[in-house]
């Protein structure tokens, strides 16, 4: 028997698409570039090709369609029947054979196409019935149109189907239309439910799954049950007969006693005479919801002798209220309990049980004498367990004072210490007393303890427990050690010996270059006097650019035009050009050549390169640009 | 578990998403440019499906512009026009003189007596041996030609049984015979699957016919049992002649024209 998953049946295309898709297939994956001058059995296997894929595609994709959809004889009859009430069986069986039927048609015309195929001598004639053979497969999958939708629709139901074990602990709930199923089920699972106040808001099965006694149990939700006989009933009627005829569950029969939902209690008692062969071998509870509106005991005294009459036949009535929760708990629990009997009694009837009870035995220990040997409870614990039934307060916690003080706690450890005289647990404890270190005084034993410790210590050391192990290296090691200290020596040498060459002279440190240059730079002196000498007049030179200012004004100056390079105002030999403004004009020329280097720069760093010499491809060899057929473009970007 | 309608409930209790009927609208007007720039992009097979099929969208899109173009506009009523009326400007001409009267009705009968031979495919291209009939080499050294292998679809009866393999002149081979032949009724207008009888007459050569070669334009007995046609004389009409109308070689079919 195949397992089926409702939930995974493969989409059913439509009959339009299912061709597109098959055509649009045999034509991408077929090759498609053939001529005239080829070789015979070239062209003749080139479209004998493209009928057998087109045949293959479509009898593949039909027969999926045929594994996937679930046979009704291999079903539970729990589903079998619920499917036939929705999609009718008749109509389910036919649409599926036809597509078997269509599935058979497109293999025989696949391989009669083949086999004529074989005689065609020409380009022209191969193609044409390539083409006929195609059309002839599309042409029977058009025929099929109907059966494709009709189940593409049923798979759709049937996936949002809910999933209900036949096999488990359920219980069912039936009754009228509103008289409170969905509330209930609400209550007890986490289902959700419409819950509204119109008749048959439920149209369909709904499931909840809910625990009891470590175990897991499903709550299922019918839609209400009118009452008329089985051949007038509807679709929607028909689930609920459905699922009460075909669950083993413990049916909760829901009645409203306040005849809210429109029906009287009589008509709802009628219903219950009817429907009852359906609850033969199932544990049966009368539920008498919307007890806050009306109690059993408000009614009438002929109503009251219907619940009465139910109680000697058996059921028991419980009276809840989905709306004050009163009740629904013990609904729950007598049902749950009653099923489990049933369910064991059932089992202990059946044949598997014996299997299992040859293997069972409990093992009791036989007594050896006549001494009574009762269970050991020790004081505390009956104390305890005595303590937790009467609720006597427990000794104040910590935590308890930390939440009641809020933001004045301290933790106070001091308070629990146990000393002779209680008043001095506060003080404060002195590190020195009379001259002497109180934490050597902490233990009387002190010197003891310290004078073996130090004996250890030197038995230790005696036996060589911290002597660095012995080298455990081989000859390699040994090598190596040696090798690398005469490295060290080497270059120690070396640096003795280029210090000793001294090729320039003894190296000025750069930061006292700053005074050399005033000697090789020209004076000022100098050159006023070579000019005056050659013509020049060189009065009233003090604010000519070759004058050099004192460090302070320059660096003023410096400050105050903050961009301004003004090679003009300084002169070379009190500070040097930043070499960023170094060769430029003016202010104009600085900031377009600031922008020109930030600008060389973004492209490096947008393609997160290292600097402007990283030309490093981190992919040689892009897939986009290599694989694949060439479609629509060229091998640059395809 | 998201059970039976789950989708439906949502929007029952929770509405819409603040800006869902919004989107939709959008969405909805962003269609046509959608479509448009779908149509200019496609190229290829792809794009000929397409524009063929959006082709046909568009001529049903113009007839029922112009069907609710006419029901709003006035027509000329052909019925109200007498039968015989002529416009002004051919008033003056003369009617039809006896003598032409004579000629056509000559024309006519000769017509109708031609018409007794006349098959719904009058004229086909004759097919050459050479293209019917393909060469077997045969022997040790593959020397002897005088073998034939047909080519095209024919028909052999059903006691048919080969001739000793040496001494068969032309060879019908089995993937090429048919037995059944698609007749349309040309009055009813429906095609039935009938067992072929056997080949009348195929235009090409006597030959073909006697080799039961079926092709474009040959006349065959086709078994009409099926239809339940009955003569006046109230017997059953069991075998009518049909002739084929395609190239039974180029489609794995004989489709063919019932003669009545």
């Amino acid at each position: 028997m195949a397992l089926y998953n409702f939930k995974k049946i493969t989409v059913v295309p439509s009959a339009k698409d299912f061709i597109d898709l098959t055509l649009s297939k045999t034509q991408r994956k077929t090759p498609t570039v053939i001529h005239k001058h080829y070789q015979i059995h070239r062209i003749r296997h080139f479209y004998m090709r493209k009928v057998k894929y087109t045949q293959q595609n479509y009898h593949d994709r039909l027969t999926q369609i045929l594994t996937d959809f679930p046979k009704l004889d291999d079903i539970h009859p729990f589903y079998a029947d619920l499917m036939n009430v929705l999609y009718d069986k008749d109509h389910y069986k036919l649409a599926l054979g036809q597509i078997n039927i269509a599935k058979n048609l497109i293999d025989n015309v696949g391989k009669d196409y083949v086999r004529l195929m074989k005689y065609g001598d020409s380009l022209y004639r191969c193609k044409q019935l390539k083409r006929a053979a195609l059309g002839r497969m599309c042409t029977i999958i058009k025929r099929q149109k109907q059966s494709l939708e009709y189940l593409e629709q049923v798979r759709q139901h049937l996936s949002r189907l809910p999933t209900i074990d036949p096999n488990t602990r359920t219980l069912l709930l039936c009754g009228y239309p509103n008289v409170g199923k969905s509330s209930f089920i609400n209550k007890v699972t986490r289902a959700d439910v419409e819950v509204q106040p119109y008749a048959f808001t439920t149209k369909s099965l709904f499931v909840g799954h809910m625990d009891y006694k470590y175990l897991r149990w499903q709550v299922v939700d019918t839609p209400g049950i009118l009452d008329h006989p089985l051949e007038d009933r509807n679709t929607i009627e028909m689930q609920a007969i459905t699922a009460l005829a075909h669950l083993r569950a413990a049916v909760l029969y829901v009645m409203d006693v306040s005849e809210q939902c429109g029906h009287s209690l009589e008509e709802q008692v009628e219903l219950f005479r009817n429907i009852k062969p359906l609850f033969a071998n199932k544990p049966l509870i009368i539920v008498a919801n919307k007890c806050d509106v009306k109690r059993i005991a408000e009614l009438p005294e002929e109503s009251q002798k219907i619940f009465e009459a139910f109680e000697a036949e058996g059921f028991s009535v419980i009276e809840t209220s989905t709306l004050t929760e009163e009740g629904v708990i013990q609904v729950k629990t007598e049902a749950c309990d009653r099923l489990l009997a049933h369910r064991v009694d059932t089992k202990m009837k059946g044949n598997k049980v014996n299997e299992v009870l040859n293997r069972l035995h409990l093992a009791m220990p036989t007594k050896r004498d006549n001494k009574e040997r009762l269970p050991f409870i020790p004081e505390g614990a009956v104390a305890r367990k005595k303590r937790m039934e009467v609720d006597t307060p427990k000794r104040k916690l910590e935590r308890d004072i930390e939440l009641e003080m809020g933001d004045d706690y301290v933790l106070d450890l001091q308070k629990y210490w146990d000393l002779m005289n209680s008043s001095e647990k506060y003080d404060k404890i002195p590190e020195i007393w009379e001259g002497h270190n109180i934490l050597d005084f902490i233990d009387p034993d002190i010197m003891r303890k310290l004078e073996e410790l130090e004996k250890e210590e030197e038995l230790r050391e005696a036996a060589g427990e911290y002597d660095s192990e012995p080298e455990s290296e081989d000859e390699e090691m040994m090598e190596i050690r040696q090798l690398a200290q005469q490295i060290r020596e080497k270059k120690k040498l070396k640096i003795l010996q280029s210090k000793e060459k001294d090729t320039r002279g003894p190296r000025m440190p750069r930061t006292a270059k700053k005074a050399s240059i005033e000697h090789t730079l020209v004076q000022r002196k100098v050159l006023e006097k070579e000019m005056t000498d050659l013509g020049l007049d060189m009065t009233n030179k003090d604010d000519a650019h070759y004058v050099r200012r004192s460090r302070s004004v320059t660096r003023k100056r410096k400050r105050d035009e903050s961009e301004t390079p003004k090679s003009v105002a300084r002169s070379r030999s009190s500070s040097r050009t930043p070499r960023d403004v170094s060769g430029l004009r003016d202010e104009k020329m600085v900031k377009k050549v600031k922008t020109m280097a930030k600008k060389a720069q973004k492209k490096m760093n947008r393609l997160g390169k290292k600097g402007e010499s990283d030309r490093h491809i981190f992919n040689l060899k892009p897939r986009h640009l290599l694989a694949g057929k060439r479609k629509s473009g060229k091998t640059q970007r395809r | 578990q998201p059970q039976n309608e789950h989708i439906e409930l949502h929007r029952r209790r929770y509405g819409y998403r603040l800006d869902y009927h919004e989107k939709r609208r959008k969405k909805e007007g962003r269609e046509a440019h959608e479509r448009s720039r779908k149509a200019k992009k496609m190229i290829g097979l792809k794009a000929k499906l397409y524009h063929k099929q959006r082709h046909a969208e568009k001529i049903q899109m113009k007839k029922t512009i112009k069907m609710h173009e006419k029901r709003n506009t006035k027509k000329k009523d052909d019925e109200k026009t007498p039968k015989g009326a002529v416009p002004a400007y051919l008033l003056d001409r003369e009617g039809q003189s006896r003598a032409k009267v004579l000629s056509n009705m000559i024309k006519q009968k000769r017509k109708e007596k031609a018409g007794k031979w006349e098959v719904p495919v009058p004229k086909v291209r004759a097919q050459g041996e050479t293209e019917v009939l393909k060469v077997i080499r045969t022997g040790k050294r593959k020397k002897k030609a005088w073998k034939r292998m047909v080519t095209k679809v024919c028909f052999v009866g059903d006691g048919f049984t080969r001739k000793p393999p040496k001494y068969e002149r032309f060879i019908r081979p089995m993937g090429l015979r048919f037995k059944k032949a698609h007749v349309t009724h040309p009055e009813l207008k429906a095609t039935f699957c009938l067992p072929i009888l056997g080949v009348k007459k195929n235009p090409s050569s006597p030959l073909y016919t006697t080799l039961g070669v079926i092709t474009k334009g040959t006349v065959i007995e086709v078994n009409v049992s099926e239809l339940g046609l009955v003569t006046q004389g109230g017997k059953v009409i069991w075998g009518k002649y049909a002739q084929v109308t395609n190239n039974p070689e180029n489609d794995g079919c004989i489709n063919a024209v019932l003669l009545v």
